[in-house]
């Protein structure tokens, strides 16, 4: 890549040029809607006091515990019952709720914010990829990758049924001559006839060394594997495999399958964050799809493509700043629903290890104290994941008008 | 004899966030009932706008019409109430669109489509409607017309739906069909299909009909007479021999210089005149065309010309120099 | 018509077969032995075993190389994903660990509970969503629309297990007005015909009984619906928004059409397609909030029964329970695709 054409330069100019007028337009746009400003002025409160809070506010939750204070009503003069100040009461083990909802903020936007990137990161690289060759076909080198590790994939299990991984190489290398003779036309039935007859031998003759039985059942196999990698596989039928799965997963109602993992993983906040961010995934990775299927017809992708520009260059350079507004606009919104789905987990006592502060556990612990009348311990907290949310969520509405390309009319 | 159709001083605007678009900018003519007027002129030069005004169908907002009068039969729509308004689309006016595609709804069956408009204006049951839609249908010369009602908009082609339009339109047989460039979305063989089925219909039923287009070609076989719109304005007016052949206005003899034999070429586009339209936000204060003008003069920078009825009725020209172009010739 | 609902029946059976195999997988990975935790720490090795054998639990997760090596084809896949897929076949979803309940009984009464529940609140949300959302879309930046959107927008980050709570403080602890918790009343009996109390009630025309489920389910669904609601507030908005942009509104008005046959008629029609698609993939989020509510309003469905038997390690449950709110979710979007091709012609006829 030492010399630059001039056909290049006008690409990447392009989609450059054509994006810098959108974020400048989007922020004027952003900053003059009142909804978009109050929700801005929400996450930055939320943020900040949080964070202040964290680094200068200290607060050791293992040590906080005044039972003569138990749930006591907000009390902002001190009396002879209460001698302190809590403006948000105190909780069943005689905590000021209002400091607990303050620093378990903390910890409530980071669970939020770490899954996201997790979902983010995962869910988009999917999208990104699968969206991509959907629309576009693989090159040489890609499709003998791709050939070869579905090979390896569908190999392993003969390699395991006779204990010789050896074989799941084998099936690799069937799979990159599969891919090799792409143009081997002479008749599909005949070039399947011929992988399935390859795939049989690799795997009868190596399965023959363990038992006959071993060898019937690797030949069957060896078979199948053969006869689909025949097959034309483009980068559409992997990415309809990827999807798939987005689709199982999806299948199952989030905090459920949350909940499964946590008890999978066992409880602690970083263990919620992983179950909400892998819950996320298909939600990033479905939007960054049908982001990427839209772009990638766009003349400037056309035109990188006809120019020769590398299939990584053109996903990374020109695909993904295209796609970025609907991302960020999910990304805001998907804040507001992991910092929800978090609280939901706390709530059902699989978030943060008690005497850790969250504000979905705080409400776990007190509710039961809501019929004795303490509801100040219930309120509290609520409010405060209600309006955290609601803040990334009108931030996140304000972001789809501002970016929004159909009102850029 | 009053006429059919009377505009005066109409005038629509468009309030949006970058400034008022000054998209009808006193637009005053007549229609006789039964004539073909033909309204030709660059794209975003206001047709359709100001075919849209007369229905009041601009769209509300950013649009408003904010003056002007427009009498059919003697009334003046703009004093009617939006539930006098409604008896008057569809029946009296009709109108079809451009893009034959997406103005029928994709969901409803093309005969319910006909039939609703045959309802909302006649007391007629829903036997009655569809047997007079299927006649409709077939009357637009669409084949098996009565087993068609059954289907939906993207079952039939373009001219079919184009076709289909047209019977909407004509079902309540309107005194004026207002037609804006109903062929420019089909193919040049539905094109002259659908400009021939117009002609032939509008011999047997008799009404006006006001074809917006950029069709040059087309609208000196059909219409009777014809009007040049430019930024919003009217700027000649006249009967088609006059338009054609003692052309007065720079910028109409821009759009006939450009086009190649009339009479042979029913296909022939507006070919643009050199440089842009002005900006509707913007609106020079003299003449609106006279940035692209050869014969500009001080005079046409500073004054605005009246649209002046010359060679009597049947021709009117708004030009400052339309004696000098007419003594060039 | 049949062949576009057969292709998607085809269409929906891979992802019903990931769904069961992801369930078995999620009980097998999950640390912590069944037998043990079913026996008590203290038992001995020998019973453990035993329990283990009985249940299938000694048998290889999905092949059994070792059996194949001598030969035994059979043995190969005795496994226990084999013998878990047969014995969902003919719909043996074995017994819960600790109870010794059939989880096919305990299903019969708590599904019926849950799907009332999620039905009842998804009727809420789409009666009060979808008006919401065209009289915002009718009255387009008028104070009407701004504060409906904000409201929803309020609604979609409503954290519904403390709104429920609020509920009953206000309602249930101070106001009095309704139940805390619970289906029904002590001492209130429903004949039990499709064990939907409203449904069953109304079938006997036991109108004590229909009113008393009626004052229980209305909290739970009213926080249970709130989140869809907004959600189906916006999208209806948005999509009536789109249409309403569309040529053939304009064709419509030009006929003659007055303002509210356009707008219910030649717009509601085109803008539902979109608003059909999010009240299938909300389906989603109200049975997920099942688990939340239930547990709040003491509501007996599956949610909270599935918490529990992920936490106890009850696989049976975890299993029976995930896979029947699974295939519901299925075959509600099913459900809406086949509602697709009924509004859209365009989907029908291809
Ligand atoms: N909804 C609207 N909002 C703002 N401006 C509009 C709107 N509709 C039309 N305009 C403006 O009004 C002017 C006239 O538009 P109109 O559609 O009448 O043009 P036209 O002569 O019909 O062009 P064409 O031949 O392309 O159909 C254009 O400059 C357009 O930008
Ligand atoms: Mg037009």
């Amino acid at each position: 890549m030492a010399e630059i054409t001039p056909e290049e330069i006008t690409v990447t100019d392009f989609a450059v040029r054509e994006h810098r007028s959108l974020w400048v337009d989007a922020w004027r746009r952003l900053i003059s809607s009142n909804t978009a400003r109050l929700g801005m002025f929400i996450v930055a409160f939320f943020l900040l006091s949080t964070t202040f809070a964290h680094f200068f506010w200290e607060y050791e939750p293992k040590k906080d515990l005044n039972y003569s204070l138990k749930l006591k009503p907000p009390t902002l003069i001190p009396n002879e019952e209460v001698p302190s100040v809590h403006p948000f009461g105190t909780d069943k083990l005689g905590r000021d709720i209002f400091r607990r909802v303050v620093h378990g903020g903390w910890n409530s936007l980071r669970v939020g914010i770490v899954a996201v990137s997790i979902s983010l990161f995962f869910g988009g690289l999917t999208g990104l990829f699968t969206g991509f060759y959907e629309n576009i076909d693989t090159t040489h080198i890609e499709k003998l990758f791709l050939f070869g590790l579905t090979g390896l994939v569908l190999g392993s299990l003969s390699a395991w049924i006779a204990a010789q991984p050896i074989q799941a190489i084998f099936f690799a290398i069937l799979g990159v001559i599969a891919a090799y003779f792409k143009d081997f036309q002479k008749g599909k039935a005949l070039r399947m006839v011929v992988f399935a007859i390859a795939g049989a031998l690799i795997g009868a003759i190596l399965g023959a060394f363990v038992s006959s039985a071993v060898a019937l059942i690797s030949l069957i196999w060896g078979a199948i594997t053969g006869a689909l990698l025949s097959r034309p596989l483009e980068g559409k039928f992997f990415s309809n495999v990827m999807m798939r799965l987005m689709d199982i997963i999806l299948s199952f109602p989030g905090y459920l399958l949350a909940i499964a993992i946590v008890a999978f993983l066992g409880p602690g906040l970083e263990k919620g964050m992983i179950a909400i961010g892998v819950v996320g995934i298909p939600v990033y990775a479905r939007l960054t799809r049908s982001a990427v299927l839209s772009v990638s017809q766009k003349e400037y992708i056309l035109a990188a493509q006809s120019v020769g520009e590398g299939h990584g260059r053109i996903i990374f350079r020109h695909i993904t700043p295209n796609i970025l507004s609907p991302i960020i606009v999910q990304t805001t919104m998907g804040l507001a629903g992991a910092i929800l789905s978090a609280a939901a987990l706390g709530f059902l006592g699989l978030g943060a290890i008690p005497p850790e502060p969250e504000w979905g556990s705080m409400l776990g612990d007190s509710y039961r104290y809501l019929t004795s009348g303490a509801w100040w311990a219930v309120l509290f907290p609520g409010l405060a994941i209600m309006f955290s949310v609601l803040g990334f969520n009108l931030l996140g509405d304000g972001l789809r008008d501002a970016l929004d390309p159909k009102l850029r009319t | 004899m009053t006429p059919l159709l009377e505009i005066k001083n109409l005038k629509t605007r468009f309030f949006t966030s970058e400034g008022v678009v000054k998209a009808v900018n006193n637009v005053s003519y007549s229609m006789e009932s039964g004539e073909i007027l033909g309204v030709v002129g660059e794209s975003g030069c206001g047709k359709s706008v100001h075919a849209l005004s007369i229905m009041q169908l601009v769209q509300d907002p950013p649009g408003k019409i904010t003056n002007g009068e427009v009498w059919l039969d003697g009334k003046d729509l703009l004093t009617f109430s939006e539930k006098e308004m409604k008896k008057i689309r569809g029946s009296d006016v009709a109108m079809i669109f451009q893009d034959p595609m997406t103005s029928l709804n994709p969901v409803f069956t093309v005969g319910f489509q006909i039939v609703e408009a045959l309802r909302l204006h006649n007391d007629m049951t829903k036997a009655e409607a569809r047997e007079r839609a299927g006649e409709l249908l077939a009357l637009v010369g669409i084949p098996g017309a009565e087993q068609r009602l059954d289907d939906y908009p993207h079952q039939f082609s373009g001219g079919m739906r184009q076709r289909a339009m047209i019977a909407m339109g004509l079902s309540c047989e309107p005194k004026l069909l207002i037609a804006d460039e109903p062929t420019t979305a089909l193919d040049v063989t539905i094109q002259a299909q659908i400009v021939d089925l117009v002609k032939k219909l509008q011999d047997d039923l008799g009404m006006a009909i006001m074809w917006i287009t950029h069709d040059l070609g087309v609208i000196a076989e059909m219409a009777d007479r014809i009007n040049v719109m430019y930024a919003g304005a009217i700027i000649e007016s006249g009967n088609v021999r006059n338009i054609y052949k003692k052309t007065r206005h720079p910028y109409t003899m821009g759009l006939l210089g450009s086009l190649p034999r009339l009479d042979e070429d029913p296909g022939a586009e507006l070919l643009s005149v050199p440089g842009l339209p002005p900006d509707l936000l913007a609106l020079p204060k003299g003449c609106a065309f006279a940035a692209r003008c050869g014969y500009r003069t001080e005079k046409c920078l500073e004054e605005k010309p009246p649209l002046e009825e010359i060679d009597g009725r049947e021709h009117a020209v708004a030009c400052w120099h339309w004696e000098e172009i007419a003594g060039s010739k | 018509m049949s062949r576009y609902i057969i292709r998607r029946i085809f269409s929906v059976i891979p992802t019903l077969i990931g769904v069961t195999f992801v369930i078995f997988m999620f009980q097998r990975l999950i640390p912590g032995d069944p037998a043990v935790a079913m026996l008590g720490e203290h038992a001995t090795e020998e019973s453990v075993e035993r329990l283990r054998e009985q249940f299938g639990l000694n048998r290889p997760l999905f092949l059994d190389r070792e059996a194949l090596a001598e030969g035994d084809i059979n043995g190969f896949f005795d496994s226990q994903y084999v013998r878990y897929m047969k014995r969902l076949l003919v719909l043996d979803m074995g017994e819960s660990i600790h109870r010794r309940i059939p989880v096919l009984e305990t299903l019969k009464i708590r599904f019926p509970a849950t799907i009332e529940l999620a039905f009842f609140a998804m009727f809420i949300a789409i009666i009060i969503g979808i008006p919401i959302g065209i009289i915002s879309a009718a009255n387009r930046n008028t104070p009407i629309d701004s504060i409906s959107m904000v409201g929803s927008l309020v609604g979609v980050s409503m954290p519904i297990f403390w709104l429920g709570l609020m509920e009953i403080m206000l309602f249930a602890v101070m106001l009095q007005w309704l139940p805390a918790g619970g289906r029904i009343s002590v001492g209130v009996e429903i004949e039990s015909i499709t064990n939907l109390y409203l449904v069953d009630s109304i079938l006997t025309a036991n109108w004590v009984g229909f009113k008393d489920a009626s004052q229980h389910i209305i909290l739970p669904a009213i926080a249970l619906a709130t989140i869809p609601m907004g959600i189906i507030a916006r999208m209806t908005r948005s999509s009536m928004l789109d249409v309403l942009q569309e040529d053939y509104i304009r064709t419509a008005k030009a006929k003659g059409l007055g303002h509210s046959l356009v707008l219910f008629r030649h717009a509601l029609k085109n803008a539902s397609l979109p608003v059909v698609t999010i009240v299938g993939l909300q389906m989603g989020t109200l049975l997920a909030g099942a688990v939340l509510t239930e547990t709040i309003f003491s509501w007996p469905g599956i949610g909270r029964w599935v918490y529990d038997g992920i936490l106890g390690r009850d696989y049976p449950i975890v299993q029976g329970g995930t896979l029947v709110i699974a295939f519901v979710f299925i075959g509600v979007n099913f459900f809406v695709d086949i509602m697709y091709a009924f509004l859209d012609p365009r989907i029908r006829y291809n």
